[in-house]
């Protein structure tokens, strides 16, 4: 489904060098790695938010490197989610189908169905400041998911919640996953949310790709020790506790 | 903690009594322009031999100062919108270029004016043949006032623009809108505030302007010329029964104005 190859791209003095990534249809790839290291600037790319300097990002088939981002089919939900402040959630959510000629009634009916889905439809008519970090996170993942994209970019989408919102956005994403099947590139810095959600897991050091394998064989994969290193740190506390 | 709390109330105290000094030394000057205004040469103004010329004087500030702020709001949000949104070579030279107008003296101004856009100017002669003439002419009004109070607009909006996370207009282009749409959609809407907020003061200092008139349009004669030439005619009660009319009409569109932006 996507295929990064070759792939330079620079901000500022930071070079990310993908020499080859590929993304299956329906998979669920988990981008990890420390903060700083090119994590965004990778699903930038792909999103096409930022253009290359050498390489190719092929998206279903299609050399998608040059297109702008409304010709990719793809939808972001950035770290902060990124909510239209001045539009109600119901207008929020309908606006990508509004872009695609959908009549206002039918768009709006259509957000509705999907926020029903997620479990926000009283949340329709309200304004974004007025939301929890829970609900603007179900807000943006029905927003991106209501225009049926074929890529689901997911910018640290729990980074943002509180522990126990983390564990429940964690469900819902893998809910959402397992019913739409659609592709997803997930970047985080988070072991836990990589190993609940990830098919294949991605990890990004100083700016190049490191590895990519399995869950599993990231945990074996000596990538992994830092985070395991963490945990162990932390259990070791709370017991002491 | 009671200690904390006197000390936290004498640090208000303080504050308060140094904004008071500043709101004072500001409205002072206006109370004193109403107090001392000679009500019968006042009336003289509005209802005498002299009132065609005032009206007109009026007309041609409030004229002027809109078809300035106009041309502005169109060349100007776009720029303001470039400069905060895009980084490309020699941005910092167009930012300077867009403050130099706050740096000049009004005359300096008006002779740069000239210069450029004058009808012996480097444009001058294309303008002309065009029917463009600035040299006592309206548009020269126009131009003067939409030259100095640029950067006000252009400023205010960057800055308006710069406040809005790009994300959002990122997740726009990724939900099918393109770079326009997203602007228009999104950006534009949320920078309402800063715009309007650009256009008042942007408007203010154009209407305010008097030394590069003097230079490149002293007719048609805007309020202020006019206050300028009573004062050496007739006298400071004349030009101070002017500037209090004048300085009502422009407060009371300020207030409106500043009312309907918050």
């Amino acid at each position: 489904m996507i295929v990064v190859e070759d792939l330079l791209v620079e901000a500022g003095d930071f070079r990310l060098e993908v020499e080859r990534l590929e993304v299956g249809e329906g998979e669920y790839l988990v981008v990890l790695g420390p903060s700083g290291v090119g994590k965004t600037l990778l699903l930038h790319a792909i999103a096409g938010l930022v253009m290359p300097r050498r390489g190719r990002i092929l998206i279903g088939g299609r050399d998608a490197t040059y297109l702008p981002p409304e010709a990719r089919g793809v939808a972001l939900v950035p770290q902060d989610y990124a909510l239209f402040p001045h539009m109600t959630v119901a207008e929020n959510i309908a606006y990508g189908l509004r872009l695609r000629g959908i009549p206002r009634g039918e768009a709006l009916e259509r957000a509705r169905a999907i926020a029903e889905r997620l479990g926000i439809a009283h949340l329709l008519g309200r304004k974004p400041g007025t939301l929890s970090g829970g609900e603007r996170q179900r807000v943006a993942l029905a927003r991106a998911l209501v225009v049926e994209p074929r890529v689901l970019l997911l910018d640290e989408p729990l980074s943002s919640l509180d522990p126990r919102a983390r564990i429940e956005g964690r469900r819902l994403l893998a809910q959402l996953h397992e019913r739409l099947r659609f592709t997803a590139v997930h970047v985080t810095h988070s072991l836990p949310e990589a190993l609940a959600l990830a098919d294949r897991v991605a990890y990004l050091e100083s700016g190049r790709l490191a590895c990519t394998c399995s869950p599993r064989g990231f945990l074996e994969s000596p990538y992994a020790e830092p985070y395991l290193e963490e945990l162990s740190l932390l259990r070791g506390g709370s017991m002491e506790r | 903690m009671r200690r904390g709390a006197h000390r936290l109330e004498a640090a208000l105290l303080v504050l308060a009594a140094l904004s008071s000094l500043l709101v004072l030394f500001l409205a002072l000057p206006i109370a004193a322009l109403y107090l001392k205004v000679d009500p019968h040469v006042a009336s003289r103004l509005l209802g005498g031999p002299l009132r065609g010329e005032v009206v007109s004087a009026f007309k041609v500030s409030l004229l002027a100062s809109a078809a300035a702020l106009s041309g502005l709001l169109v060349l100007g949000i776009p720029l303001a919108y470039t400069l905060a949104r895009l980084d490309f070579p020699g941005k910092r030279l167009v930012e300077a270029l867009v403050d130099i107008p706050l740096a000049l003296p009004h005359t300096v101004a008006g002779i740069m004016i000239l210069e450029a856009y004058g009808s012996r100017g480097l444009l001058g002669g294309g303008l002309s043949r065009l029917g463009l003439v600035l040299e006592d002419h309206f548009l020269g009004v126009v131009a003067v006032m939409a030259f100095v109070s640029a950067p006000l607009l252009v400023d205010t909006v960057k800055v308006g623009f710069q406040s809005i996370p790009e994300s959002l207009e990122a997740v726009a282009r990724t939900l099918g809108a393109s770079r326009l749409r997203a602007f228009l959609d999104i950006s534009l809407p949320l920078a309402l505030r800063s715009i309007a907020a650009g256009s008042l003061l942007a408007w203010a200092r154009g209407l305010s302007e008097v030394g590069a008139l003097l230079v490149v349009a002293y007719y048609p004669k805007t309020v202020n010329i006019l206050i300028l030439e009573y004062l050496s005619i007739y006298g400071l009660p004349y030009a101070a029964a002017l500037a209090a009319i004048y300085a009502a009409l422009a407060l009371g569109v300020f207030t409106a104005l500043r009312v309907l932006v918050s």
